[in-house]
C-alpha cells in the first residue's frame, strides 16, 4: 500500500491536526460515480460548487474547489470501476474524499507527472486522458492525500481552505 | 447590502392566480413562491426572463410594457424595431409593409436595430481584441442574461462585454442626428423600442450600466402587432418606397450573431435557452471554456425570436428572418459619426455590479449552521419536489423554513401522511 502526501506549508499544522482527530462535519454531500459514466460525471462537483456558493465563499476559492473536484471525479469515472465522492464542509475548509473500487494506481509518483496517462481509447475519445488530472488537483488544493496499491481501491482526499 | 428596489416588467394578478405553482417550477433563480394560494415574486432574485409569463395558463402573470398612448407626450416620436419583429408577420406581408405600418400608429420615424448590426459587430471585435487579458468575453445584449450573471455568477461580471446593446447605440445616434436635423429640444424627442421580451422592457426602465438617459418607453411587439394587423391590408395596397436593412437582421438569431463575430483570431460559442446558458456559465466559471474569445448567450430559444412578447413560434420566425437576410440587398452605411462616438467612449457602460442574493448568511459559520439545519429538514421532507407547498423543491422549502419564510406544515404530503397515521 503506497501513500502520497502534499501539504501547503501555510496550512501544515491545521491539516495534521485535522487528520489526527477527523471531527464530524456539519454538512456532508455524497455522490455515486459510475464506471465510464461520462454523461453524469461532473454533476457531483457541480453540486459541491453550487452548495458552496450559498455559503458566500469567494470566486477564486470556488474555482479551485470546482477544478480539483471535477478532475478527481473524472479520474474515478475514467480509470476506476466506479466509486463515490463524499464532501465534508467545515467552518474553514472543505474535505472531499474519493473512494473507488479499484484497480488502484501502480505508481503514484509517476501518475503525478504532467502528461503521464494510462487512459484507454474510450476515455481519449471522450476528450479526456491528457495526463493533467492529478497535476491539476495538486495545483488547486491545500492538501492532497492519496492511498493506493495496484489491484486495490484508491482513496484520494483533497482539502481546500476558504481563505478570507 | 443596499436595499435597492429593482424594476420588473412582470406583474401578478392575484384575482387570476390559482396557486397552481407552474411558474414556481420554471423560474431559473427560484424567485417565485406560492403562499396563501397566491404566487409572489422575490424582487431581488427575479431576472425578468419571462419563463413564468409563458408557463402561466391563467393569465395571472402579465408582462408589463408601455401603452402606445405615451408616445403622445413627445413632439417627435421615433420607434426602433428589434430585429425579431421581422419574423412576426406571415409571408404575404412584406417586411417594408410591416415597417411602415408603424408610421400609421403615430410614429414620425421608424428605425431598425438591424441598421447598426455591422457596426456593432465591428466594435465587439475591437473590444475582444483590445481586452486579450479577459477570456472569454461574454455578450451583454440579453438583459435577462446580464441579470442572471449579477445574481448567480457574479464572478463573471468582469467578463461581460462592457458596451451598449445595438438598440441603445442606435438611440444615441438618433438623439444626435434627429435632434439636430429636426431642430428639437431634448425633451421633445421621444425614442421608443418595440421589444420581443419583458427583459428589454425592464432594461429600458432600469438599464444596467447606462451612463445616460436613453429611451422613453418600450412597447410589446405582440401589442403592436395586434394594433396594426387591421391596417396591413390597406398599406399592402398602397405601399410606399422605404429603405429596409434585412442584411442586419442577424441580431435576432443568437447563432448568427456568434458566426458574425467569428474571425481568424476570434472563436465564438453561441448558446440559447436559459438552462443551457446556466450550464455554460458554470463551465466558464471553472475556466473550462477559456479557449473561446466570445460567448453569445441568449435567455430565449433561438435568441430574441423566442421572446415572450412575440406572437410567432421561434423556429418559424427564425426561418422567415433567415429568408429575409438571404434575399436582402447589401446597403452602404456611413459609420463616420458612430465611429467618432465610439472613439469618444460614448458606448461604454459603467462596470456591472453583483446582486448577491444567493448566500444563506453573510457569515460563513452561520451559513454552514443554516445549511446543516436545511439538511435536517430535508431528511424529514418526502423528496418528491412536487411544489405543492409553494416552494419549487423540497430543498427550497427546507431553506425557506430555516430562513423563517415557511414552516414544515406547509408540506402537503407530510400532512397527509400524518393524518393517515392518526387515523390508524
Amino acid at each position: 500500500m503506497a501513500e502520497y502526501w502534499n501539504i501547503n506549508p501555510e496550512h501544515e499544522s491545521a491539516v495534521r491536526d485535522f487528520f489526527t482527530s477527523v471531527p464530524e462535519a456539519d454538512v456532508v454531500l455524497d455522490f455515486e460515480i459510475g464506471e465510464k459514466d461520462f454523461v453524469n460525471s461532473g454533476k457531483g462537483s457541480a453540486e459541491v460548487k453550487n452548495t458552496l456558493k450559498r455559503l458566500g465563499i469567494g470566486p477564486e476559492t470556488l474555482r479551485r474547489i470546482a477544478v480539483a473536484s471535477y478532475e478527481a471525479e473524472i479520474n474515478v469515472t475514467a480509470h476506476s470501476q466506479g466509486g463515490r465522492m463524499d464532501s465534508y464542509l467545515y467552518d474553514e475548509f472543505i474535505l472531499i474524499r474519493f473512494t473507488d473500487k479499484g484497480p488502484g494506481i501502480a505508481d503514484i509518483e509517476q501518475a503525478m507527472v504532467p502528461g503521464f496517462s494510462t487512459a484507454d481509447d474510450l476515455v481519449r475519445e471522450m476528450g479526456f486522458g491528457a495526463g493533467l488530472g492529478l497535476p491539476n488537483i495538486l495545483k488547486n488544493s491545500d492538501a492532497l492525500h492519496i492511498v493506493s496499491a495496484q489491484g486495490e481501491s484508491t482513496r484520494v482526499e483533497i482539502m481546500i481552505f476558504y481563505g478570507n | 447590502m443596499s436595499e435597492k428596489r429593482y424594476y420588473h416588467a412582470i406583474q401578478i394578478l392575484d384575482d387570476n392566480c390559482t396557486g397552481c405553482t407552474a411558474c414556481v417550477r420554471v423560474c431559473p433563480t427560484e424567485a417565485i413562491r406560492v403562499r396563501d394560494r397566491k404566487a409572489t415574486i422575490d424582487q431581488n432574485r427575479c431576472i425578468d426572463c419571462g419563463n413564468c409569463v409563458t408557463a402561466c395558463q391563467f393569465h395571472a402573470i402579465i408582462p408589463r410594457s408601455d401603452p402606445l398612448d405615451i408616445i403622445q407626450n413627445f413632439k417627435y416620436k421615433v420607434a426602433i424595431i428589434s430585429s425579431s419583429y421581422a419574423g412576426q408577420f406571415s409571408e404575404d406581408v412584406s417586411y417594408p409593409v410591416a415597417k411602415q405600418a408603424l408610421l400609421k400608429l403615430g410614429f414620425d420615424e421608424v428605425a431598425e436595430e438591424s441598421y447598426v448590426t455591422e457596426f456593432v459587430i465591428r466594435i465587439i471585435r475591437d473590444y475582444i481584441r483590445t481586452h486579450k487579458e479577459i477570456r472569454p468575453i461574454i455578450s451583454s445584449n440579453c438583459p435577462a442574461v446580464v441579470r442572471l450573471i449579477q445574481v448567480k455568477f457574479p464572478s463573471l461580471l468582469p467578463n461581460m462585454l462592457h458596451l451598449e446593446a445595438p438598440m441603445s447605440i442606435l438611440t444615441r445616434f438618433i438623439r444626435e442626428e434627429v435632434q439636430r436635423s429636426k431642430n428639437l429640444k431634448e425633451d421633445e424627442l421621444g425614442v421608443f423600442l418595440i421589444v420581443p421580451c419583458v427583459a428589454h422592457v425592464t432594461a429600458v426602465h432600469q438599464p444596467e450600466g447606462a451612463y445616460k438617459h436613453l429611451q422613453d418607453g418600450a412597447c410589446s411587439a405582440g401589442m403592436i402587432y395586434g394594433k396594426l394587423k387591421d391596417l396591413l391590408k390597406n398599406i399592402q395596397n398602397n405601399p410606399q418606397e422605404i429603405d429596409t436593412y434585412e442584411k442586419g437582421l442577424t441580431w435576432a438569431l443568437s447563432g448568427l450573431e456568434g458566426e458574425m463575430a467569428e474571425d481568424k483570431d476570434i472563436r465564438a460559442l453561441t448558446v440559447n435557452g436559459i438552462e443551457n446558458v446556466m450550464e455554460v456559465l458554470s463551465k466558464v466559471e471553472d475556466h473550462y471554456l477559456d479557449q473561446y474569445d466570445y460567448i453569445v448567450l441568449r435567455s430565449c430559444t433561438n435568441g430574441c425570436v423566442g421572446g415572450c412578447l412575440n406572437i410567432e413560434n421561434p423556429f418559424v420566425a427564425m426561418s422567415r428572418i433567415k429568408k429575409l437576410i438571404r434575399e436582402g440587398k447589401p446597403f452602404d452605411f456611413d459609420t463616420t459619426e458612430l465611429d467618432d462616438l465610439y472613439k469618444e467612449g460614448e458606448f461604454a457602460v459603467v462596470p456591472l455590479k453583483p446582486r448577491s442574493i444567493m448566500e444563506l448568511d453573510k457569515d460563513i459559520k452561520t451559513a454552514i449552521k443554516k445549511m446543516k439545519q436545511i439538511n435536517e429538514f430535508l431528511i424529514m421532507l418526502p423528496g418528491l419536489n412536487c411544489s405543492a407547498c409553494g416552494s419549487p423543491t423540497c430543498y427550497a422549502l427546507a431553506e425557506d423554513i430555516v430562513q423563517g419564510k415557511a414552516t414544515i406544515d406547509d408540506c402537503v404530503v407530510l400532512l397527509k401522511r400524518h393524518t393517515k397515521e392518526e387515523e390508524q
